[in-house]
């Protein structure tokens, strides 16, 4: 018999109800059948005393306590049950923070998972703004803490290395990039410490604040990467083991792998009280930061500025007018044009410093490293160089750094029985001379061993046992590739790998690198570096209708050889005898396949150039003749065109291809070797 | 048959004021005795024909570079591109800089430039499927106007591919 009473209609609403949610009907539904039930309850219903309290339980269903929840609402409903005690609000809240507790607690023992990736895509204008200005706020603080290593009171200094990290922790934290913004926080906390005097500023700490700055470039510089969907380097364990050890060291523990032995005087680098001056001087100077492409921009209007007023002022109307006032404004306009251009280049040009300083960090760490304990000397940080020079010095110095200190440092016994200081001294200087930048590396070192390198090479097959080879010549063997003269192989260097590239990266900014050494008391290397990349001197070629440069560092001289000077191998035009040397050749027309070009090499003229020591004779059709061209990256459109390393635009505005000889020696051992196998 | 250009045209952000039916502005420009159209914006300039430096190891189409205005330049042919046969300059011949997504400012020769047409989306079809043989994806679309068809170009499709081809050794 069907009750039809309200309890039994609201019993059997319960269960459809119960049934429902176990068929995965959703809490909100849940809750909302559960009210309109208690709700559905009328005045005179037998169920109206419970009705309110019906629809509190209802209310607060929630995932862990629906079950629960309806066995209430069946015990209220139960016509024979023991109606329960009223439920006290209160009592209600205490079960329901019973249920949820150990779900928050459960959430809370899981381990905060920042997720900097998410905030830095989430606003990634902002994000490259941080980056940019976070790297160069890093730089300041690792240049400044090594000169607050050399000055640990210093508190201008120290307020300019917690000021970074100051900025650095605010801006992350607006970003919504919390492992970066914990790490700077926490460094922000022991500086500020150190400022108020509450802790001191020790080789540990030194130590410690060099590797925040090593560890937020890693993750800062990544960001953008992860953004895009690369995996970055899991820094976790790094981040988590360094907030430890700041932890530490802020409580006053010792670090046993941080401090230095007693008997050892403290190897970092005092930075030439010069350099620390002019550092100072600088922050007066206010800059702005532009897009180097807008300024790249601008600077090819400049040029193209410079060659339009030269083609006015070259038009045969205006050279034949003897209008004066005319002359005159041309004359004018010809000097605005030369001032505007020098600003233009000078614009382009950066002081040397940051690179320099770069170098101080690395030989602190290398000094610590082998050992031996140096003094870094720099001279002329304010030089300037073009920007593009400057992003290429890097490598090379920091190879030569190496080399330096590995090899020609000795260590502090043997310095001290040959009589020297035990503090090794190297010095990074630059400046400018007769239109070239001089960039030279010091030691005071043991110098090059002549004899070592000679015997060395002649081992290798390098030269023959009996070359009478100048020192010079000898010192310069050490850039060969594959050249070592290291007993053994280090971290640092001794794989010949390091001198070779030096040699190759300085010839390709188009500089020399001289060495001049002295047996125990030391070793200079000079690189010598053309004033600005973005000009060249170069030889304008003709080659049929077309016109090439090749920069005149790379000719040696030309001719127009007699028949008896050129010899043929298989049938085929391939060397000219020079002074007694044959000396490959290659036909410029036919390699590039040039119409016009001409063919009988007798009535043609012979350039000869040179790469590496390495000699080839271009044949072409003229000389037209020597000029400084703008150089212009013929863009990444064209990748990688054999011989040709960009295009010049040449007085009449047209472009002259810029010929590269290297490229072009390997087109003619490639050709040569078509033609053999043929 | 006639339909609507899709919606989803690969540059219709690109262009901006490309409506989602292909409708726009177009510069229309011949080769030969066909007639083709490029969307307005992403012409930089149109040039006469001027010397071309001719850059060694290039395909035939890659005809070599300008200087424009202290820029270096690639120039295309756009009739070798499309295997018609060479020509020689005219009068008429001209240069257009474009813009194309990713490789920045090419000039594509061409034998002359009409004008600038208004074209509604009505008036494009899409282009006819002539099977496996022939791929047609770098056509927008074949706009009617007046009574000549002008074979709408999507740019990015025809030039993107010069890509690796210019960069060959890279």
């Amino acid at each position: 018999m069907r009750d039809r009473s309200d309890r039994g209609r609201a019993d059997r609403a319960l269960d459809r109800i119960q049934t429902a949610m176990d068929e995965g009907m959703p809490l909100d539904a849940v809750r909302g059948a559960l009210l309109d039930l208690a709700s559905s309850i009328d005045g005179g219903s037998d169920l109206a005393p419970v009705a309110d309290r019906m629809a509190f339980l209802a209310s607060t269903v929630t995932a862990v306590n629906a079950a629960d929840v309806i066995d209430s609402l069946r015990s209220l409903v139960a016509e024979d049950g023991d109606v329960p005690e009223p439920l006290h609000l209160v009592d209600a809240a205490n079960v329901a923070t019973t249920l949820v507790e150990p779900v928050l607690a459960e959430a809370a023992a899981e381990p905060v998972v920042y997720d900097d990736v998410a905030a830095y895509a989430a606003d990634q204008e902002l994000g490259a703004m941080f980056v940019i200005e976070s790297l160069d706020h890093l730089a300041t603080i690792e240049a400044t803490i090594l000169q607050l290593e050399a000055a640990p009171d210093d508190v201008k200094l120290l307020n300019d290395v917690f000021r970074p990290f100051h900025t650095v922790k605010g801006n992350a934290g607006v970003l919504g990039l919390n492992s970066i913004q914990e790490v700077a926080h926490k460094f922000e906390t022991l500086l500020d410490l150190v400022r108020q005097g509450q802790h001191p500023m020790g080789p540990s700490e030194v130590d410690v604040v060099l590797r925040s700055v090593d560890l937020l470039t890693l993750m800062i510089r990544e960001l953008p990467a992860r953004a895009a969907g690369q995996v970055g380097t899991d820094v976790s364990q790094r981040r988590a083991g360094l907030l430890d050890m700041v932890s530490r060291i802020i409580d006053g523990a010792k670090e046993p792998e941080l401090s230095e032995p007693a008997a050892f005087a403290p190897a970092s680098p005092a930075l030439g009280s010069a350099a620390g001056k002019s550092d100072r001087r600088d922050d007066g100077q206010s800059t702005v930061k532009v897009n180097t492409r807008k300024l790249d921009a601008l600077l090819d209007m400049v040029g193209e500025l410079v060659i339009a007023q030269s083609i006015l002022s070259e038009d045969p109307m205006l050279v034949k007018s003897r209008d004066e006032r005319l002359n005159d404004r041309l004359g004018q306009l010809k000097r605005i044009t030369s001032e505007l251009q020098r600003s233009a280049m000078a614009m382009r040009m950066v002081p040397i410093r940051q690179t320099f300083q770069k170098m101080a960090r690395l030989v602190r760490d290398l000094s610590r490293q082998s050992d031996k304990p140096i003094t870094l000397v720099l001279s002329g940080e304010e030089t300037e160089l073009d920007r593009k020079v400057v992003e290429h010095l890097t490598d090379p110095l920091m190879h030569m750094i190496r080399n330096c200190i590995d090899h020609g440092i000795e260590h502090a016994q043997k310095r001290a029985a040959a009589g020297k200081p035990i503090t090794a001294e190297l010095r990074l200087s630059a400046s400018h001379q007769a239109g070239n930048i001089v960039v030279t590396v010091t030691d005071d070192g043991a110098g090059l061993n002549t004899e070592k390198i000679r015997a060395v090479a002649v081992e290798r097959g390098l030269i023959a046992e009996d070359a009478g080879l100048s020192s010079d010549a000898i010192h310069q063997l050490i850039f060969q590739a594959g050249f070592s003269t290291a007993d053994r192989v280090t971290q640092i260097s001794g794989r010949g790998v390091g001198m070779d590239v030096v040699r190759r990266n300085v010839e390709a900014l188009r500089g020399r690198i001289d060495i001049h050494t002295a047996p125990g008391r030391g070793t200079t290397f000079t690189i010598r570096l053309p004033l600005t990349l973005a000009i060249v001197d170069g030889l304008v070629l003709r080659v049929g209708g077309e016109r090439f440069v090749i920069p005149t560092f790379a000719v040696r001289e030309s001719l127009r050889p007699l028949p008896d000077q050129l010899h043929t191998l298989q049938g085929r035009q391939r060397m000219v005898r020079v002074r007694e040397k044959l000396i490959p050749l290659l036909h410029v027309g036919e390699a590039f396949r040039i119409h016009g070009a001409c063919r009988q090499i007798v009535n043609a003229t012979v350039v000869i150039i040179e790469d590496a020591d390495r000699p080839l004779a271009l044949v072409v059709d003229e000389l037209v003749g020597k000029y400084e061209v703008v150089i212009k990256s013929l863009g990444d459109a064209f990748g990688h065109v054999r011989g040709v390393a960009g295009g010049a635009i040449l007085g009449d505005g047209r472009i002259g291809l810029i010929l590269d000889a290297g490229g072009l020696l390997a087109l003619s051992a490639e050709t040569d070797a078509v033609g053999t196998a043929a | 048959m006639h339909t609507r250009l899709s919606s989803t045209t690969a540059n219709a952000t690109d262009t901006g004021r490309r409506q989602a039916d292909g409708g726009g502005k177009y510069l229309t420009f011949a080769l030969g005795v066909e007639e083709y159209g490029l969307p307005v914006l992403k012409v930089r300039e149109i040039i006469k024909a001027m010397d071309i430096t001719h850059v060694p190891q290039m395909p035939s189409h890659v005809r070599g570079v300008i200087n424009l205005r202290g820029r270096v330049i690639p120039v295309i042919d756009l009739r070798l591109k499309f295997g018609f046969e060479a020509r020689e300059n005219t009068d008429h011949t001209c240069i257009i800089v474009v813009d194309v997504t990713h490789l920045g400012m090419i000039g594509v020769v061409v034998d002359s430039v009409s004008e600038v047409l208004n074209v509604s989306g009505d008036d494009i079809d899409q282009a006819p499927d002539f099977g496996d043989q022939v791929t047609t994806d770098y056509i927008l679309g074949l706009a009617k106007v007046k009574n000549s068809v002008k074979i709408l170009l999507d740019l990015d499709r025809v030039l993107g591919g010069e890509g690796p081809v210019l960069a060959e050794g890279h």
